[in-house]
């Protein structure tokens, strides 16, 4: 009898302990951080980010065995060390600078809590599979990942048990947990030096074809308290921005959704036409546009951009897409080509300026970031820091490149497709919610697959050589626009300044490519991919006819090491489009860096626990990592309100539509 | 059905309402079991199925299947259901729960919870904190900054040689011309350590860290990107600020380290009671 008495005692301190975080924080903190630092002239440098972060909120991280949660996520992305579940210490060498934790809206916390409930209480509700459930997540970390595999198929298939449906009686529980995690936010939220995004994820998955996003608020808890995290249960992406749209005019604050994860979507993420198949209407693009400004290119879970059946031509296409490509999330149908379309970020920028042409809006108008997706309350981006999707596969699990996944492994999918994650960077005035939310907002963003490569980019019609002697950064702002912004078409070719610095602790350049995306005269929406600047470009590696010679490798598969013997620090070009022509229609234009091949997590893992790859994660474990920026369309007609003060007139000369 | 209901409702109560109800319920738990005379001790060799047991485990079957058990199913449910009761009561009786990694793990945290339990709900009063922050100046120090002006070049001879021809330089102001081509401040004006760290990085800042501030161009210092002639003008080494503009860290700091504390104090005292014979 004593022993079950105990067990109540020490359920109920736990339970006190995880809800005891909330404390006082002053104005600065929980605001938006306006006025509240100095700002830059002009963004001056990037800010570097994850917008993707589950901790022991998120029903499946818990289930999967995390047991960190929001406060030691914050510690860890600011740059504090912090002991991860499986018992290994882990600090960031370079900390973030913002962070948004966006926990499942589904069951926010209803892991946790079912897990700290007492026993007898669980069993008093009477349901035997959350009963279930409960003890397998008390048996063992395999059994808790048994108990959330389940859990997250019988959402799938719509038959959670009606105790974690409940609205009402899950409502005031999500209420405690989801204001205790935005007074945390806002004691962690220090303008000037580290941001913390209110946020959480919307993982609508209809039929296992991932729609998930991730929503961030740009306000402190003054204004997001009054509401709760929006259910991807039983709703549409619609809801979503009404709800979005409701918070803004109910609060006068913003918000604004991320999608990722489109390569698991069989299509749907996409589309060009409306979820239920009928003709997009300008309503819905305008709606989406204004909701949606960024999408997620890269993160654990695969890579995005772009697959190799969709293009063709680029040689450095399909990075991080083997395995995803199957199919959608819990592979539980598989994707056929004609699904890709509506997967892949470079054929949606396509889509979208063909439906502008249409429609006279642009619903696929993003910018791009990356992100973790991390379901273990850390932050880690880099290759050589990877910590596991998921708990069950942190470090601890020294087999982890080798072995299955939770999603589909018997189909194909394995520990080494995961990718070790990407980060966001912003190009902000100061580090303050304020100044990061607008940067997402006018898309000048740009993501990586985790290395913190500085990435600029400028569009105009005057730009040459010359600029890059004096204070090009301010003539980029002056005399054009910057990455995410739109560049009227002056019946002329566009120029582009750009400039990629390396990670400073990371790997050398190989070379800086150009993807343009256009809408013909005759219609058909094309893409080309130009080499426009390289390392050693006049030298070794001048074209050989029209390519560019490889690069080279200096990855030693052994150790796990590499040098920067080859590529360059940085890259540098003034680029005019040779194939712009007046006539063309829509266009969009983004730039991709590579660095040098270097390992990937996977070979690290080889070398530090002494396993052997097999053949297809070896063939996989060199690669070349990347950023994207956001794209800068060229457009025909200005939109109303869109464009800078000093924009050109609109051209009228007809265009053969 | 309408008891049915109310213990529901109890049940969610004590999910949103951790220990008070916690243990009001307990000690009712307690008197019923008394009174009805259960035995709730694990290691009992009575099992009683009780036709409400076996109502749940048909409900349960149903919730999964989407149908109600047939009798022979059903009975399959709780030969299931006493098979795992007996060999989890034999499992305790035989002390495996001590031989599994996983279940000494959790057991102890649990015990470490309980002792860290009371540090992380309890308001430090202002001298708690005053001490606390007197004690460790160090931990809420403003960060370092640094003012310097560098000159990059991406060969190591050319960048000695660079040094030695800044140092000759007359001009004050002609030295940003002499730097290869390179996308980062020439000079930084008090610049926090964290955006060195950002934007030069770690070797970088670990060099730097080697230098005194001077008037003399001093290195080359290498970094990611190549090599740096740095004159470093000044380094402020960061103040710390009054009590009351990092309060709250302060509060933070004193709570994660008196968890630590309690968590380690509880062990001690528990640890004193055993001997500890380690064979060589």
């Amino acid at each position: 009898m004593r022993k079950s008495l105990t067990k109540w005692a020490l359920t109920g301190a736990a339970t006190l302990a995880l809800a005891a975080c909330s404390g006082t924080s002053d104005e600065a903190q929980s605001g938006d951080g306006e006025g509240t630092i100095e700002l830059a002239e002009f963004p001056d440098r990037p800010y570097w980010g994850d917008t993707h972060l589950h901790t022991d909120n998120s029903v499946d991280a818990f289930g999967f065995g995390v047991r960190l949660g929001p406060e030691d996520a914050l510690k860890f992305a600011r740059g504090d060390e912090v002991t991860a579940t499986t018992g290994a210490q882990a600090k960031l060498a370079r900390p973030l600078d913002f962070l948004v934790i966006a926990d499942h809206s589904d069951g926010l916390g209803a892991t946790r809590r079912l897990y700290d409930a007492p026993r007898l209480g669980v069993q008093a509700m009477g349901d035997e599979t959350m009963l279930r459930w409960y003890d397998m997540m008390h048996e063992s970390p395999q059994q808790s990942q048994r108990a959330i595999g389940e859990l997250i198929s019988a959402a799938a298939a719509g038959t959670l048990p009606e105790a974690m449906m409940d609205a009402e009686a899950n409502e005031e529980g999500t209420r405690e947990i989801w204001e205790t995690h935005l007074d945390t936010l806002d004691r962690y939220n220090e303008p000037g030096v580290f941001t913390a995004f209110g946020g959480f994820e919307y993982s609508l998955m209809p039929g296992g074809n991932n729609l998930h996003r991730v929503v961030m608020f740009r306000d402190g808890s003054d204004r997001t308290k009054q509401v709760l995290p929006y259910p991807g249960l039983a709703t549409t992406p619609e809801g979503l921005w009404d709800y979005m749209d409701g918070y803004a005019e109910a609060t006068g604050g913003e918000a604004l959704a991320i999608p990722h994860n489109s390569n698991l979507s069989n299509g749907d993420m996409f589309e060009l036409t409306m979820p239920d198949g009928g003709p997009m209407t300008a309503e819905y693009a305008r709606k989406r546009a204004r909701s949606e400004p960024v999408v997620e290119a890269t993160q654990i879970k695969g890579d995005s951009e772009t697959h190799p059946f969709l293009s063709p031509n680029d040689e450095m296409a399909g990075f991080g897409v083997t395995g995803w490509e199957l199919g959608n999330l819990p592979l539980s149908a598989k994707t056929s080509n004609d699904m890709l379309a509506g997967n892949y970020i470079r054929s949606a920028l396509k889509r979208g300026i063909s439906l502008e042409e249409k429609l006279g809006v642009n619903p696929y108008a993003f910018g791009l970031i990356g992100s973790t997706d991390s379901h273990t309350s850390l932050a880690t981006g880099d290759e050589d820091n990877f910590y596991g999707k998921h708990t069950g596969n942190e470090p601890a699990v020294e087999d982890r490149a080798n072995a299955g996944q939770n999603l589909g492994t018997r189909v194909g999918r394995f520990g080494w497709h995961y990718l070790a994650g990407g980060y966001a960077a912003a190009w902000a005035r100061g580090n303050t919610r304020a100044e990061i939310f607008d940067a997402f907002k006018r898309r000048e963003v740009y993501a990586t697959t985790g290395p913190r490569m500085t990435v600029r980019l400028f569009a105009g019609f005057d730009f040459s050589e010359e600029d890059w002697d004096g204070d090009w950064v301010k003539r980029g702002y002056n005399n054009g626009v910057p990455m995410g912004g739109k560049l009227v078409d002056k019946k002329q070719a566009p120029t582009f300044l750009i400039s990629a610095l390396k990670d400073p602790d990371g790997a050398n350049l190989d070379r800086v490519q150009v993807v343009k995306g256009w809408v013909d005269q005759f219609d058909v929406v094309r893409e080309k991919v130009y080499d426009v600047v390289w390392s050693d470009m006049e030298g070794d590696r001048a074209l050989q006819g029209n390519k560019v010679p490889k690069v080279g490798d200096t990855v030693n598969r052994e150790d796990a090491s590499y040098t920067n013997t080859i590529g360059a620090p940085e890259l540098r070009a003034t680029w005019t489009d040779p194939d712009y022509k007046w006539g063309q229609k829509q266009a969009f234009y983004y730039v991709r860096v590579l660095e040098i091949p270097t390992p990937r997590w996977t070979l690290f893992d080889a070398k530090r626990f002494g396993i052997t790859l097999s053949p297809a994660a070896m063939a996989d474990a060199v690669a070349q990592e990347r950023a994207y920026s956001s794209p800068i369309w060229l457009t025909i007609e200005p939109e109303k309100g869109e464009n800078e003060p000093d924009a050109p007139a609109t051209m009228d000369e007809d265009t053969d539509a | 059905m309408s008891a049915q209901v109310s213990v529901n409702d109890k049940a969610r109560n004590w999910l949103k309402e951790p220990l008070v109800h916690f243990l009001i319920g307990g000690l009712l738990i307690y008197a019923m079991f008394a009174w009805r005379g259960e035995p709730v001790d694990p290691a009992s060799r009575t099992i009683e199925i009780s036709r409400a047991d076996r109502a749940q485990l048909s409900l349960g079957f149903e919730r999964m299947m989407g149908r109600s058990p047939t009798d022979a199913e059903l009975d399959s449910q709780v030969k299931r259901f006493v098979r795992e009761e007996v060999l989890y009561r034999e499992a305790l009786r035989l002390g495996l729960d001590g031989n599994d990694g996983v279940v000494r793990r959790r057991l102890s945290q649990k015990m470490d919870l309980l002792a860290a339990a009371q540090a992380e709900t309890a308001l430090p009063s202002d001298e708690t904190l005053q001490e606390w922050y007197d004690a460790h100046p160090e931990r809420f120090a403003d960060a370092s900054q640094y003012t310097l002006d560098q000159v990059f070049k991406s060969e190591m001879g050319q960048a000695k040689e660079r040094v030695a021809s800044l140092n000759s330089m007359t001009k004050a102001d002609d030295w940003k011309g002499s730097s290869d081509p390179i996308s980062l401040p020439a000079s930084l004006s008090q610049m926090p350590r964290k955006e060195v760290l950002d934007r030069f990085g770690e070797q970088f800042l670990a060099n730097i860290d080697a230098l005194k501030p001077g008037k003399q161009w001093q290195g080359p210092v290498q970094s990611g990107f190549g090599y740096h002639a740095v004159r470093l003008r000044a380094l402020d080494v960061g103040e710390v600020p009054p009590l009351d503009e990092v309060r709250d860290r302060v509060e933070n700091d004193w709570r994660t380290a008196t968890i630590e504390k309690r968590k380690e104090r509880g062990y001690a005292i528990l640890r004193d009671a055993y001997t500890i014979e380690i064979a060589e």
